[in-house]
């Protein structure tokens, strides 16, 4: 409980209203029984044992409250309000101890079992879910009689009471803090870390232990709360602590059983409430800190920290002008957006996520929002369905014109007119297939239900409905797929089955939120081939919103970019593209790589061999019951002094393994990894750690690749400490050249991840890798979680600090494009075996499996005219 | 359809991407199957860890004889007593003798008064059996429904006052719980103590084909009073245990409706034009209940240990009244028997409780 007291001050100050209400009560109810606990001597009118006052005269028995004996007196003749102060004394001490010792013990078993894992973790676990599933009270009796050795004994007294509790409370912290390693375990942070040479004790500590603790509070004090519980079940059987040797309020309660049939109510009542009191003032403030704490349900502010990074792309004296909607065409714009604002309520200011925009989209016409994160252009189409959150404000219109009906303003809708418009005339596909649909349900029943909330037929027609759109949306074999549960699909076949329910009621409108984010390239071009096709044979018209260039250059008609909130340029899609009116639009598109047209180094050639890779085989063990899965197989290749090499695959292809196996952080199966004439792989930890300065590893997720309790200094700092004898003052120096190298600012040394922009932390992921001047460089995925201009910035810098250092590159990833732009030779990866490999320019260029071709057919590059004649190529071809 | 069907072919399972997420699953076994095995493959260890666990705690650190008699006999006395229950031979073969006595059901005799324990189970277990049963009912009845409403009215006055209402259910023991239902109602002459009246309790023990389940005999027994009688002693010990579990349960319902609330499902289903109810009756509360089952399970260990202390309170003769009764004549081996009995329970239930999540998530099931 001292690890709360620390943290009250901020948890307090986190907290508002009811939650605030309740901790602070909390805390109040705690802080009275610690003071009633010490000070128990002084308050109590007789010691806990008296049954005579100071003239010698005996209390009498089961007397009721007098002014003598504020609370009465018990069967035994004791004095029923000095029992009660007494027993705070003895909960207060016994809960002490508990926690301290049962989170002594368990939290390092916890740390230790789940980072090192093993037969150890697999144990331990066992032997600790056994002692959790068992009734705790049962446990506590259990070691009570052994320890006791069921007799009374000085033993008998609190330090029993506590140890016995204490076993109980042990498989509990094990199990949160186990769990809580596990997860920051898989964290790229960690395995940064690891890569450096960090040792194993100082992980634990300085990475894993500090994340994990923050939970620590929450389990102290509802473990407490559990422990008084047992204390007083103990008691109340008769096992806890011996009735001579301390006031104990279960043991009083037992006694007072018998009363309660004969209306003696004073005897059980107050040793009772005070027991409901303490527990209620040490979960009141376990529950608030873990509401207060917990992310899941928290409002948060949105972080505007990459924002402020592509501001300094924008040249900041063009106005940010709101541009009209031009009128193109005679139709009438079936959804006309106008000043529509947004804005949400959050634990800090308002964030105002959508400016007053205005756009029309017409029948049969694909509509493409594009902008970057944060730009608001999902909340704006999520608005006009109204399915934000309580925490949002609308304002402004968004008109309805169907054909037959009158036009109907959308924002301010009821909710009945607005829940027959969802799904009818307006319908949605959104951006995770996998989590768009319920996990529990087939996808026909789910299909079903979205026609039976508009139409009025039978759930046989329904059903015979879904399997025609499935059929439509191209699902093999629909008949049998339309029982089938979400998991039982592949990702492009979830996206499949949310389009047809998209369609399901032939709606005037799609919003398609990013449909093809979550795919792979060759899965997004033919979702994308089926939306058109809907819009050909439908005339539905398709709002997309994406932050894909070549995705909107493919399909879209006309354009609409946003930026922070508000719309900065319409056009049709071919002027947007040849003359770009907004500076912003213009730094974006300069911003996209364009496969093909990206003129990256040619081969090195004459240098030596640093990352040789022969004959790598990697399994994944399937579990019981379940085969083998060969994530890398049989690949070899080599990366040379000065040289990058693109890997590239689509998912699950085994690139990342290749990654991870070539810095030892995953041991292959069979086959050899040596850096600069030194084997890496089969090689033990210790033996490795020497060699680890040899190479750098990028991680793919800024959020996540830095530990958000270090500084940016620590974080640079830590390889150099682990592997370099550099005094204080040279580290020191290197951090500031490395933030220089990286073009950050020397007094980013101090700020923390959370600070810093994705683009930035991930520059700083960079620094860090580059820190001890390796021969190797693994970047996996560096730019992916990027928006378009932070990658450029961040490619650059790579750029610039590679062909200066001369390191060795593999770099992992899944855009061509990019890889197009700054890799010397290129290796295509398919299910885990090496299709082609060669210099950029033959690859990319001319490549001659099949494979490669359908890849590289399958990227759109952002160019609308290419993009028509390669679609018009391809229906030539069919 | 022709386009479609073509590009159909670019994300079939065979070629996609191999991972387990987003490929079916291709098992050499029916998937059901091996959850189950893998569960029963789990649980056997864990029953073996617990029995061990109890015999060394017994054994092997403390001796039930000792503790039982110790500073009441005289050392010869106690050794002549551990020779005669078999406690003065090697450790080893008396832990492979009470393996043995617990495969063949066998959970040892007592002291005190010579029974066997596996009687006590016989006779008293379908009075847990029942009491639990009923105070499932009650957790059932109070915490479901009202955690969904706590979750429909998030931060609004009936969420407030539920949620103080469970914090305050559980912070209240159960034995304090039964003390102030007994202060309340045995003045309106509410029985409050045993499974029936004695009168009822004679009649049943007498009739042909005991089933020990006291309803289900009065039942048997064709007496509407008797139906009664046994319902009414049951109200009490069925509030105190079932109110202590039905708190958790709101908590449970709660959080997990609200985390579901928020799923892209739930979203999604709301774009299609589901009514605001159905996509809470549909879609949130049957995933949301998972979780609940999941943690449900591991709440039988916290409602046997209630139950042990609410048949204490309401003298309900069941395998927990027993046990109490035990450790107050310190008959350890008795106590040793039943605790292993309450292991295997324990073991039992959680692998039902993994066949009912297997019989709710169709991610388990298929």
């Amino acid at each position: 409980m001292s690890i709360t007291a620390l943290r009250v001050p901020a948890v307090v100050r986190q907290s508002h209203g009811l939650q605030r209400f309740m901790l602070l009560f909390g805390f109040a109810l705690m802080a009275m029984f610690i003071v009633v606990a010490v000070f128990a001597p002084w308050i109590a009118p007789y010691d806990f044992d008296a049954v005579r006052d100071a003239e010698g005269v005996r209390f009498g028995t089961q007397q009721a409250p007098s002014a003598a004996h504020w609370f009465g007196t018990t069967v035994g003749g004791h004095d029923v309000l000095s029992r009660v102060v007494f027993g705070a004394r003895t909960a207060v001490e016994v809960i002490l101890l508990a926690v301290v010792l049962s989170s002594l013990v368990g939290v390092p078993l916890g740390l230790v079992s789940g980072y090192l894992g093993g037969w150890l973790d697999r144990t331990l676990v066992l032997v600790m879910d056994a002692l959790y599933s068992f009734p705790s009270l049962l446990l506590a009796i259990v070691v009570s009689i052994v320890l006791t050795g069921g007799q009374s004994s000085a033993f008998g007294g609190i330090l029993a009471a506590a140890v016995s509790i204490t076993v109980v409370f042990v498989p509990q912290y094990y199990r949160v803090v186990r769990n809580a390693t596990l997860a920051v375990k898989s964290e790229p942070y960690v395995d940064a870390a690891r890569v450096a040479g960090v040792r194993t004790p100082r992980i634990l500590g300085r990475h894993v232990f500090s994340n994990v603790s923050q939970s620590l509070p929450v389990i102290a004090t509802l473990n407490a709360s559990e422990a008084i519980l047992t204390l007083a079940g103990l008691g109340f059987l008769g096992f806890g602590i011996e009735p001579s040797a301390a006031a104990e309020w279960g043991y009083d309660l037992n006694k007072a059983l018998p009363d309660a049939a004969s209306g003696i109510w004073w005897t059980g009542t107050f040793p009772g409430l005070a027991i409901v009191l303490i527990v209620l003032g040490v979960t009141l403030v376990g529950e608030s800190l873990n509401d207060i704490l917990n992310p899941l349900l928290r409002t948060r502010g949105g972080d505007e920290n990459d924002a402020d990074e592509v501001a300094e792309l924008v040249a900041d004296d063009v106005p940010v002008q709101e541009a009209r909607a031009t009128a193109d065409g005679e139709r009438v714009a079936v959804l006309s957006l106008r000043d529509l604002s947004v804005s949400f309520r959050t634990d800090g200011a308002p964030v105002r996520a959508v400016r007053e925009i205005g756009f029309d989209v017409a029948p049969g016409e694909v509509v493409a929002v594009v902008g970057e994160s944060g730009s608001g252009k999902s909340v704006s189409s999520r608005a006009v369905m109204g399915l934000l959150p309580d925490t949002a404000t609308v304002e402004g219109s968004a008109v309805l014109t169907t054909p037959g009906d009158e036009p109907r303003e959308l924002i301010g809708a009821r909710a009945s007119d607005l829940r027959s418009v969802r799904g009818d005339e307006v319908s949605m596909v959104f951006q995770e297939p996998s989590t768009a649909l319920n996990p529990v349900r087939t996808i026909g029943w789910q299909i079903v239900e979205g026609i039976r909330a508009h139409r009025d037929v039978s759930v046989a027609e329904a059903r015979k409905r879904a399997v025609e759109l499935l059929e439509m949306v191209g699902m093999p074999d629909p008949a049998e797929r339309v029982d089938h549960y979400p998991h039982q699909l592949s990702g492009g076949q979830k996206q499949r089955v949310v389009i047809a329910m998209a369609i399901a009621c032939d709606p005037d409108v799609i919003i398609a939120d990013e449909p093809t984010t979550a795919l792979d390239v060759t899965v997004q071009a033919s979702i994308l081939e089926l939306l058109l096709s809907l819009r050909d044979r439908l005339g539905t018209a398709i709002v997309l919103i994406t932050h894909n260039m070549g995705v909107v250059a493919d399909v879209a008609d006309r354009v609409v970019v946003m930026y922070r909130g508000s719309i900065v340029e319409q056009a049709p899609v071919d002027r947007l593209f040849a003359a770009p009116a907004h500076a912003y639009t213009r730094a974006l598109l300069d911003a996209v790589p364009h496969l093909g047209r990206e003129n990256g180094p040619s081969p090195v050639v004459d240098s030596e061999v640093v990352l040789d890779v022969d004959r790598l085989v990697v399994d994944f063990p399937g579990g019981f019951g379940r085969p083998t899965f060969r994530a890398v197989d049989d690949v070899s290749l080599q990366v040379r002094r000065g040289e990058v090499l693109g890997l590239v695959g689509e998912s699950g292809s085994g690139k990342s393994t290749i990654g991870r196996t070539t810095v030892g952080l995953q041991q292959p199966t069979s086959g050899s990894v040596s850096v600069s004439g030194q084997q890496v792989s089969g090689v033990s930890d210790a033996k490795l750690r020497p060699q680890r300065r040899k190479f750098g590893f990028v991680f793919q997720d800024p959020a996540a690749s830095l530990n958000p309790r270090m500084s940016v200094g620590d974080c640079l700092a830590e390889p150099l400490r682990t592997q370099t004898d550099l005094a204080e003052r040279e580290v020191r120096a290197k951090v500031r050249q490395l933030l220089d190298d990286v073009q950050l600012p020397g007094d980013y040394e101090g700020r923390f991840p959370h600070e810093l922009s994705g683009g930035q932390r991930q520059r700083v992921s960079l620094a860090r890798a580059l820190a001890l001047d390796p021969d190797l460089l693994i970047a996996d995925e560096p730019t992916s979680a990027l928006d378009v201009s932070v990658q450029a910035r961040v490619l650059e810098v790579f750029r610039e600090l590679q062909e200066r250092l001369q390191f060795a590159c593999l770099f992992i990833s899944h855009d061509l494009a990019v890889v197009d732009s700054l890799a010397n030779r290129v290796a295509v990866l398919q299910h885990g075996r090496l299709v082609e490999v060669g210099p950029r320019a033959d690859v990319l260029g001319s490549p001659q499996e099949e494979y490669t071709q359908r890849l590289i057919g399958a990227v759109p590059v952002p160019d609308p005219v290419e993009q028509r004649r390669r679609r018009a190529e391809r229906s030539a071809s069919l | 359809m022709s386009s479609a069907e073509v590009l159909g072919q670019a994300d079939l399972p065979s070629s996609g991407p191999p991972t387990s997420d987003s490929t079916p699953r291709r098992g050499r076994l029916n998937p059901l199957a091996r959850y189950l095995l893998v569960r029963l493959a789990l649980i056997i260890p864990m029953m073996w860890v617990l029995v061990t666990l109890v015999f060394v705690l017994m054994r092997v650190i403390g001796d039930p004889i000792q503790a039982a008699q110790g500073g009441r006999l005289q050392p010869d006395q106690i050794a002549e007593r551990k020779a005669e229950a078999g406690l003065d031979r090697p450790l080893l073969t008396q832990y492979f003798e009470y393996l043995g006595g617990i495969l063949r059901g066998d959970f040892g005799t007592t002291l005190t008064d010579n029974r066997e324990v596996s009687d006590i189970l016989v006779q008293n277990g379908a009075a847990t059996l029942e009491l639990t049963v009923y105070a499932l009912i009650v957790a059932f009845a109070v915490g479901v429904p009202l955690g969904r409403l706590a979750a429909r009215h998030r931060d609004r006055f009936p969420d407030v006052v539920l949620r103080l209402g469970a914090i305050l259910v559980y912070a209240a023991p159960v034995f304090f719980v039964g003390l102030l239902l007994k202060l309340a109602f045995t003045p309106f002459g509410w029985p409050s103590s045993g499974r029936a009246s004695t009168s009822t309790e004679l009649a049943l023990s007498r009739a042909e084909g005991e089933t020990h389940i006291m309803l289900l005999d009065a039942i048997l027994h064709g007496s509407p009073a008797m139906v009664l009688d046994v319902l009414q002693h049951a109200v009490l010990p069925a509030v105190a245990l079932g109110l202590l579990t039905g708190g958790v349960f709101l908590r449970l319902v709660r959080v997990n409706l609200l985390q579901t609330l928020r799923a892209d499902y739930v979203t999604a289903a709301r774009a299609r034009g589901v009514s605001e109810k159905r996509v809470v009756r549909k879609h949130a509360f049957r995933t949301a209940l998972v979780p609940v089952v999941t943690v449900m399970g591991m709440q039988i260990a916290m409602l046997l240990a209630g139950a042990i202390l609410t048949e204490t309170t309401f003298e309900w003769k069941g395998i927990g009244y027993e046990l109490s009764e035990y450790l107050v004549a310190r008959d350890f081996l008795a106590v040793q028997g039943i605790v292993t009995l309450i292991a295997l329970i324990v073991g039992v239930t959680s692998f039902l409780i993994d066949v009912i999540v297997a019989l709710v998530d169709p991610r388990v099931r298929f």
